[in-house]
């Protein structure tokens, strides 16, 4: 019971800030927004039985990404109202209404037992995953089953940082 | 009403479609690259449930939800490093005057 | 290989349609097919059906028939085929006109160099083939009356091929309308037999008139029509095949029919586009050997023909003119040889027939050109040939009176007479009138005529060794005729035969200009009169009428052209709707990509999915 109340309170809560973060004009404010979005979806990770995903997204999404975006908001905005728009408001909420649609429309066909011939192949009772086991998801995951994504995926990100940087000194360099 | 696969997966739908039409509507560049991170953030809540719910078969999904979040991070670090040094000549944040990227 | 052969023959009867369609339709798509291509692919088709034809002839026994058809028009059970019948029969036609074909086109290339439009000729002659290639390949009656319609057509197209002239336009006019008579009498005979048959007939297959049955076909004929309506029946395609062979009423088109150039006189009317009413008659024999009186008024018309075109052909001035009354005569001896059903020396003389006009015709000189010498030669052997003194002609005239009785020995004897006497006055008086010169001969158009005398010769050779004869009295009557000629060219008096009779080919002509217009005339002036004075005052017909056109004008301008409008005004308004989709925004792009990709995926899975529960099953 006090699963259903907390799922269903986090997710009103979600899709509220969620709209917020596109309504709001001011950018500080819509930042403010997204990191409600984030924490709430931290929360939904731990309904689903994994607290390392919830502190990842927490740490990361929660933390780390505010403040980088932060800092590209006092970099570059001007006291942060947003600048004269172009372009029709009809025709843009003509689309979002009709993308709504179209993926309701999806949704509605692929979870109809017609087209899933079994269903999916859930099981319903709840024993969750303990503790002991998620940590052991992720270390047999990232250690010994998917190594090579791993290794690559941080070999990836060296690169990346390392690119960016040296694009900067590059940069500074022909100044 | 018992929670089921159907209703966390609804939810990550919305966010992604929130994700999307604020990436399209939206005029402001940051608030572009905040609804790609909610686009993201609703597929790491599918693998996650998926991960659950079929539980034997599939319960290495809450390892994709790591790479993916370093890699939405990553990527967001660097859109936002070429939009500092865009910003440097154009001295706006419309995504319309962005055009000749 | 016979089979080989057979079974592709359609393909060497499609390559002259081919290269007719893509001389005229290419026009249309700026393709301007260069001469010598022309040239070289006519050669090549008239070549290619000649060895085909002769090939076959070789292969194919007397009694064998390859047959190849597909339904063409199909209502509930009254199916009509066409395809292709090949015979012997068809064969010694076809492989006249190919082997004539393509000496023809041979002396057009360089008679017909300084005409403007060549290509229109080229295009016409490989038309012509093509079509009279499949009537004489034709396995029913049906498929036998279109190319006999499209035989009509395409000679209204060649003998008015200069149309700028307006004698020649008429003329055309005029044979094209005069073949229509023909045409009518066989699509009503057609009609008859079709219908007699699929009524009565105990199966519903024999209305498609096909030529293997046309044994059963004659016979239930005359035995579900009272006697008069068979008579009626064979009589209709006894003067659609006397219109085309220009036999005796009908004989007039013929010279009209020599306005046309030369070349197409020679392919045309001297010896395949008349060789279609032989064709059909030998083809509708079965009807006529029922009741012997047609047969008897066959051969009626064919001697009197005969005697008639002959007299006629006497006292012509004009070359072109008395070697087409010349050609009706010849014809009308296959008629007589048809007639008391000897159908070899028929066919022997068409064939000896086709190939001494056609290289009379070729060996022609011009209005006022001076005659080459070797194109004299040329043409003198071929006026011996054809009276019947030399070569092949020699032949076929001898193996026809090697048949007859003492009278018809007697009538042939006094046709060769008039014969020998009309072709050696014509040579002649073209000699008079024109005059002999030694020199600027023309190579090309000298061997083509000479290769055909060639032929001739290996006719005769060939009819020597298979068949036997004795010289008997047209041969010496045919000597009395030419030396009638040489006595009358001492005293000069070759010129000064004339007799209007005989000129005007006994007034035929005329009186279808004068009689039958006078009356066409008086029938459109009437109805004229009833439609003005009586009709035109008749209150309710004019507000009907008003009442029509005024609906017809709304339909047009409204409905019509305002659909025309509408969908180029859409069109319009869709590419401005694409116009505006491509202005750059980055985050229109997204969406596009974004819906395509899903609608994408979406129909994908969707197809997968179904495709496995089809497969295993649900569950």
């Amino acid at each position: 019971m006090y699963n259903n109340i907390i799922f269903y309170s986090a997710s009103f809560l979600i899709v509220l800030f969620g709209f917020l973060t596109i309504f709001f004009k001011n950018i500080f404010y819509s930042l403010l927004s997204v990191i409600c979005v984030f924490f709430l979806t931290a929360v939904l990770f731990l309904l689903l039985g994994s607290e390392y995903n919830a502190v990842i997204q927490l740490a990361i999404y929660g933390f780390a990404i505010p403040i980088i975006l932060g800092l590209g908001i006092m970099f570059t905005g001007k006291s942060g109202h947003e600048t004269a728009s172009s372009g029709s408001k009809l025709k843009d909420l003509l689309f979002f209404f009709g993308g709504l649609f179209i993926l309701a429309v999806i949704y509605l066909v692929l979870i109809s037992n017609t087209v899933i011939p079994n269903g999916f192949n859930t099981n319903f009772n709840y024993e969750g995953i303990n503790s002991y086991d998620n940590f052991r998801i992720f270390t047999q995951g990232i250690f010994v089953k998917y190594i090579y994504a791993f290794e690559i995926i941080s070999v990836i990100l060296t690169i990346t940082a390392v690119g960016l940087t040296m694009i900067k000194k590059r940069g500074e360099g022909l100044k | 009403m018992e929670t089921g696969l159907y209703h966390y997966l609804f939810i990550a739908l919305i966010l992604f479609i929130i994700g999307l039409i604020g990436s399209i509507m939206c005029k402001n560049i940051i608030k572009v690259l905040i609804c790609i991170e909610f686009i993201l953030t609703g597929v790491n809540i599918n693998f996650a449930v998926f991960a659950k719910y079929c539980g034997g078969v599939m319960s290495e999904g809450f390892v994709m939800i790591l790479f993916y979040t370093a890699i939405g991070a990553v990527e967001l670090a660097v859109a936002l490093y070429i939009f500092y040094f865009m910003f440097a000549k154009k001295d706006s944040d419309n995504i319309c005057k962005y055009g000749d990227l | 290989m016979g089979e080989l052969i057979s079974n592709n023959i359609y393909l060497i009867l499609l390559l002259p349609l081919w290269i007719f369609l893509i001389i005229m339709l290419g026009r249309f798509v700026s393709v301007y097919v260069n001469k010598s291509v022309i040239w070289g692919l006519s050669l090549f088709s008239a070549m290619l059906g000649c060895i085909a034809s002769l090939g076959l002839y070789k292969i194919f026994t007397p009694d064998m028939v390859f047959e190849n058809t597909i339904p063409f028009i199909k209502i509930n059970d009254f199916i009509i085929n066409f395809g292709i019948h090949i015979d012997r029969l068809s064969l010694i036609f076809t492989s006249v006109l190919f082997i004539i074909s393509f000496f023809v086109l041979l002396f057009s290339t360089t008679y017909m160099k300084n005409e403007k439009k060549q290509y229109r000729f080229y295009a016409l002659i490989n038309l012509f083939n093509f079509v009279t290639a499949t009537f004489f390949f034709s396995p029913n009656l049906f498929q036998a009356y279109v190319c006999w319609e499209l035989v009509g057509l395409v000679s209204y197209l060649l003998i008015g091929f200069e149309y700028s002239k307006s004698e020649k336009s008429l003329a055309s006019k005029k044979v094209f309308i005069i073949n229509r008579i023909g045409d009518t009498a066989f699509l009503a005979g057609i009609i008859m037999c079709s219908y007699l048959m699929y009524e009565y007939a105990p199966s519903k297959s024999l209305a498609g008139l096909e030529l293997f049955d046309i044994n059963t076909i004659s016979t239930l004929v005359s035995v579900y029509s009272p006697h008069t309506l068979y008579l009626i029946i064979c009589g209709l395609f006894i003067v659609a095949a006397m219109v085309k062979s220009a036999q005796f009423p009908f004989y007039s088109w013929l010279q009209d029919a020599m306005e046309a150039k030369l070349p197409v006189s020679a392919l045309l009317h001297s010896s395949t586009l008349v060789a279609l009413g032989v064709y059909l008659v030998i083809r509708i024999m079965p009807f006529l050997t029922l009741t012997p009186s047609i047969l008897k008024f066959i051969a009626i018309i064919g001697v009197l023909t005969a005697f008639v075109c002959s007299l006629s052909a006497s006292v012509q001035n004009h070359p072109k003119k008395a070697l087409a009354y010349s050609t009706s005569a010849q014809f009308g001896l296959i008629f007589f040889a048809l007639g008391i059903l000897n159908i070899k020396v028929a066919l022997i003389l068409f064939v000896t027939h086709a190939l001494i006009k056609s290289m009379l015709f070729l060996t022609l000189p011009d209005e006022k050109e001076k005659w080459n010498i070797l194109k004299f030669i040329l043409f003198a052997i071929g006026a011996l040939s054809l009276a019947g003194l030399l070569f092949s002609g020699l032949c076929a005239k001898e193996i026809l009176a090697f048949s007859l009785s003492l009278k018809g020995i007697f009538v042939l004897s006094a046709l060769s007479f008039i014969t020998s006497f009309y072709i050696l006055r014509i040579l002649i008086v073209i000699m008079k009138t024109n005059g002999i010169e030694k020199i600027n001969s023309k190579k090309i158009e000298t061997f083509s005529a000479f290769s055909l005398l060639f032929i001739n010769i290996l006719l005769y050779i060939y009819l020597r060794k298979t068949n036997s004869y004795h010289i008997s009295i047209p041969y010496f009557s045919a000597i009395l005729g030419m030396l009638f000629v040489l006595i009358l060219n001492i005293r000069n008096w070759i010129l000064k035969i004339s007799c209007p009779l005989f000129y005007n080919g006994f007034y035929i002509d005329k009186f279808y200009m004068t009689i039958i217009l006078w009356l066409y005339n008086k029938f459109a002036e009437s109805l004229a009169k009833f439609d003005t004075k009586i009709l035109g005052n008749y209150k309710p017909i004019i507000y009907v009428s008003k009442i029509g056109v005024n609906l017809i004008d709304f339909v047009e301008t409204k409905i019509m052209n305002g659909v025309v409008s509408e969908i180029t005004k859409s069109i319009k308004k869709l590419s401005e709707i694409d116009l505006k989709a491509q202005n750059g925004n980055i985050q229109r792009y997204n969406l596009y990509a974004f819906l395509i990709i899903t609608i994408i995926i979406t129909i994908l899975s969707i197809a997968y999915l179904t495709i496995i529960i089809n497969i295993k099953g649900v569950g």
